[in-house]
């Protein structure tokens, strides 16, 4: 049903989709789109800052080997209007963010999708906030 | 309630919405805003600016400037049955350039997110055509000639990237002002002799003076051009001029001038109307009329330079693509 729901609210939401949505910055300078990857990683700092926040976590690999990695979302602006606040992400969250890798090969990503590894809940699934319609269940 | 029943009350109530709206439109003539305490038509208020009104009509409505009711209605039923883009995508798609960048349901860029005003019109341009005329010839080269110059040279350094990226200006920004896509709220606050306009994107603040004072001299050229405001009845009348070509708007040059106009035709509702004119660009001035919404707020500071990594990054990915293409020459030199 909440999947439905969200299709339908997307729907209406056609209403109002006259302008493109663009980021402050091109994608295709920055990330390589062919370095798609899934990052499974502890925050240790979520930065609200504009034009894009960015959600620093550590990665630990099969060898057990911690890498530092920088994950890009979107304005603060528009994530506190959609209910989202600074305690959102405390540092030792698990979570689990699926992006685009650094063209330079930096640890670096662009943020597609986040999911809390605790629960499998998705950024803004669930809850009373307006237009929390992240799971339409297509990538779960 | 069934999923079913819940989409049909939806489909009602946006109908029901979009009627009251258009009859409410109908009744703005009547509507006396109120004053502030020195005597002006208070559009003091935080607006949103987001409309579903394209600026140019699709091409397929010909000269039809309103939709009726029944279009509406029907609109809405459509909407109310389908899925649109810009909400609730799930997956990011696997090419593209933006498409990739976001889920825009998950970062809060979605449309349906934001305030947006009704409106009947079918494109933003008024008038038969509701398209903006086609660019001089002189125009089409001037065009032309930046984009060459930009395809050869973006990637130069900070100052070769576009004005938005660097935290100086957003092409939304105006004047004339549209809806940048999302944080789309501004707030206006007036004084004796000023009016002052916040855009949330992407931090700046138009301070017009509303004294009847003369242009500032022609060899000056701002970002925001100079505006000079005054009140014709109810309406605050806004002039600019002083332009530079580094902001051009849809093609314009320095010369551009626009005319807007500011009117409040309910508490919640402002009318924002503009004429946009440049010899060296367009052979006729345009005008375009935007619904604004009354939006609760606040407007958040929007602090682009505080975390801007994106140019760093961006020319970073540039010198890692310009590193790759030199070792491939040399090694096809080497065989």
């Amino acid at each position: 049903m909440k999947a439905k729901l969200a299709v339908l609210i997307a729907g209406v939401a056609l209403l109002a989709a006259a302008v493109p949505v663009f980021a402050h910055h091109a994608f295709a300078a920055e990330y390589d789109a062919s370095k798609r990857l899934t990052l499974k990683g502890k925050v240790t700092k979520w930065e609200l800052v504009n034009p894009h926040s960015w959600i620093h976590i550590d990665v630990t690999g099969p060898d057990g080997k911690v890498t530092e990695w920088m994950v890009e979302g979107g304005s603060p602006n528009s994530l506190l209007r959609n209910g989202f606040n600074k305690n959102s992400l405390p540092a030792g969250t698990e979570i689990v963010v699926e992006g685009y890798q650094a063209k330079d090969g930096a640890n670096r990503a662009v943020g597609a999708n986040l999911t809390y590894a605790a629960d499998g809940k998705r950024l803004f699934l669930g809850g009373s906030a307006p237009g929390a319609n992240g799971g339409s269940g297509e990538n779960q | 309630m069934s999923h079913r029943h819940f989409m049909f009350l939806c489909a009602l109530t946006i109908s029901a919405v979009l009627l009251v709206s258009i009859g409410a439109a109908a009744q703005t003539k009547s509507y006396v805003p109120t004053k502030t305490p020195d005597g002006q038509p208070d559009l003091q208020g935080i607006w949103s600016t987001l409309t579903s009104v394209p600026l140019e009509r699709p091409a397929n409505l010909g000269a039809k400037e309103f939709y009726t009711p029944e279009d509406l209605a029907a609109q809405a039923n459509r909407a109310a049955g389908g899925r649109g883009r810009g909400g609730g995508r799930g997956a990011a798609p696997e090419t593209g350039d933006l498409a990739v960048h976001y889920d825009t349901s998950q970062f809060g860029l979605d449309r349906s997110h934001a305030t947006v005003a009704t409106s009947n019109r079918t494109s933003l341009v008024v008038g038969p055509e509701g398209r903006v005329p086609p660019l001089l010839p002189e125009a089409q080269k001037r065009q032309a000639e930046r984009a060459a110059y930009q395809r050869e040279h973006q990637w130069d350094g900070p100052e070769s990237r576009p004005l938005a990226e660097r935290c100086i200006t957003w092409p939304s920004e105006g004047p004339p002002m549209l809806a940048p896509g999302y944080n789309s709220n501004l707030q206006i606050v007036q004084g004796k002799g000023y009016v002052a306009i916040m855009q949330e994107m992407i931090h700046d603040v138009r301070v017009i003076p509303t004294d009847n004072s003369a242009h500032l001299p022609s060899n000056i050229h701002l970002y925001f051009g100079d505006s000079r405001g005054h009140w014709e009845g109810n309406t605050l009348v806004v002039d600019t001029t002083n332009f530079t070509d580094k902001t051009a708007f849809r093609g314009s040059g320095e010369k551009l001038h626009v005319v807007e106009k500011f009117t409040r035709t309910a508490d919640d509702a402002i009318k924002y109307e503009f004429t946009v004119d440049d010899p060296t660009a367009w052979a006729k001035p345009w005008s375009a009329e935007v619904s604004w919404a009354k939006e609760a707020g606040p407007v958040f500071e929007y602090a682009c330079q505080e975390g801007n990594y994106g140019m760093k990054n961006n020319l970073s990915g540039a010198r890692a693509t310009d590193k790759k293409a030199a070792e491939a020459a040399a090694a096809k030199k080497a065989q």
